[in-house]
């Protein structure tokens, strides 16, 4: 063999030889687990935190309103609808780290608006009420009830 | 000559010869600490992604356009502030037709301020010139033949075998392919990680048994979640594609999302 295709030769096995030790050592463990694709990406997604707690975690303390809630009109709405993400409440229950829920989040769902569907309970506002508390005659809890 | 045969020569070419016995086991020790590096993190407990096959579906008939669903998105997957949503509302305001004119329909007007989260303004068009409106979620529509999957140049975004369409952040380098590629625009360039990201259908939620944010806090049931390889007969998932007439977003497209609605009108893309 002429020595310079034989240098060639080398080359190309040590080039080849290079990639395999590197595929070899640097092909993460998962990869192929489920398909052309690293598997552990999902359980590293699948750990994050999280920051709405669910409905099913507010029950465990609040079950009074819980029950009250699934009685009437408001019963598929999440404590978390109103209320805002509550993980950080349920692991350490204080009053400063849940919403309270206002008169701002009543008008999100109910101030009228043509594009909403007609089944849809909606008030003009202005013509409705002036102040600023809706729960002066509606408990949001259940809304049927007069307070 | 002496030194030839120093206790350390001696030593060093018996576990010369040692290592080139055990080569392949010794190999396989290396990668395993090689590797400890790229090992993270197990899947939560009794999680299995092959035995699941999770969907949502919209019923626009029951979106009253709140918002909330963009909102808890935003705040359960810590999306940019701006203009970067995973999930979004758009509303659609089609006009009535110029009387004489001969059209069936008027000017498809659609906006979405915000994703939707701080509600709509006053319709651009008077009450009365209004043929139709109503408020349309959009999100990743878990195509089966996603376009997203095919451009990516890393392999960084692939079709979970339990339904999600994910991005691993660790592998996607920015190019933004996906992004272009999306045509249902639903994924953006984050301005923080410098990734692209997208609805994961809240996977850290569904691999625990809880809803996706989105579906948690609509308060009309208006997004349907379920798993397809789990649902009894009276699952809201089957009952959902057995009461309504569904469509799918640019079938043409031939992308066949998985992500089917209801109560939509033609002009929605």
């Amino acid at each position: 063999m002429p020595p310079q295709l034989f240098r060639i030769f080398l080359l190309a096995v040590g080039i080849v030889g290079a990639y395999s030790v590197a595929r070899y050592f640097l092909t993460p463990p998962s990869f192929g687990e489920y398909g052309w694709y690293r598997g552990a990406a999902l359980a590293e997604l699948a750990t994050r935190d999280r920051v709405y707690a669910g409905k099913k975690a507010c029950e465990e303390c609040h079950s009074d309103e819980y029950e009250k809630l699934l009685k009437h009109e408001h019963k598929s709405l999440a404590c978390e609808s109103c209320h805002g993400p509550g993980q950080a409440h349920g692991k350490d229950p204080r009053k400063d780290n849940i919403e309270k829920s206002s008169f701002a989040v009543c008008l999100r769902c109910h101030e009228a608006n043509p594009s909403r569907p007609k089944w849809h309970k909606q008030i003009v506002i202005k013509n409705h009420y002036t102040g600023s508390k809706c729960t002066e005659c509606h408990v949001p809890h259940s809304p049927s009830e007069v307070p | 000559m002496k030194s030839h045969l120093s206790r350390r020569s001696v030593i060093g070419r018996i576990s010369a010869a040692v290592a080139g016995v055990l080569a392949a086991p010794v190999a396989k020790a290396a990668k395993a600490v090689a590797q400890k590096v790229l090992v993270t993190t197990d899947m939560p407990k009794d999680y299995h992604p092959t035995q699941h096959k999770w969907v949502m579906a919209i019923d626009a008939n029951r979106c009253i356009g709140c918002g909330f669903c963009a909102e808890a998105c935003k705040k359960e997957n810590h999306v940019p502030e701006g203009p970067y949503f995973r999930t979004w509302v758009e509303r659609y305001i089609i006009t009535k037709p110029k009387p004489g004119s001969g059209a069936a329909r008027g000017e498809t007007l659609v906006d979405c301020p915000n994703g939707g989260i701080n509600g709509y303004p006053e319709a651009p068009v008077p009450k009365e010139e209004i043929q139709h409106s109503f408020f349309v979620p959009k999100l990743c529509n878990l195509c089966q033949h996603s376009p997203c999957v095919q451009v990516c140049p890393v392999g960084a975004t692939f079709d979970a075998p339990d339904g999600a369409v994910l991005i691993d952040p660790n592998y996607c380098i920015g190019c933004g392919f996906c992004i272009q590629a999306c045509p249902y625009g639903c994924r953006f360039l984050s301005p923080v990680t410098k990734t692209a990201e997208k609805c994961t259908l809240c996977y850290h939620r569904i691999t625990r048994g809880l809803k996706p944010a989105c579906v948690e806090v609509c308060p009309t049931q208006a997004r349907i979640f379920g798993d397809l390889k789990n649902a009894k007969p009276d699952d809201p998932i089957l009952q959902f594609y057995q009461n309504n007439l569904v469509v799918a977003l640019k079938p043409h497209l031939g992308t066949e999302p998985r992500l089917f609605y209801a109560g939509i009108d033609k002009e929605v893309r």
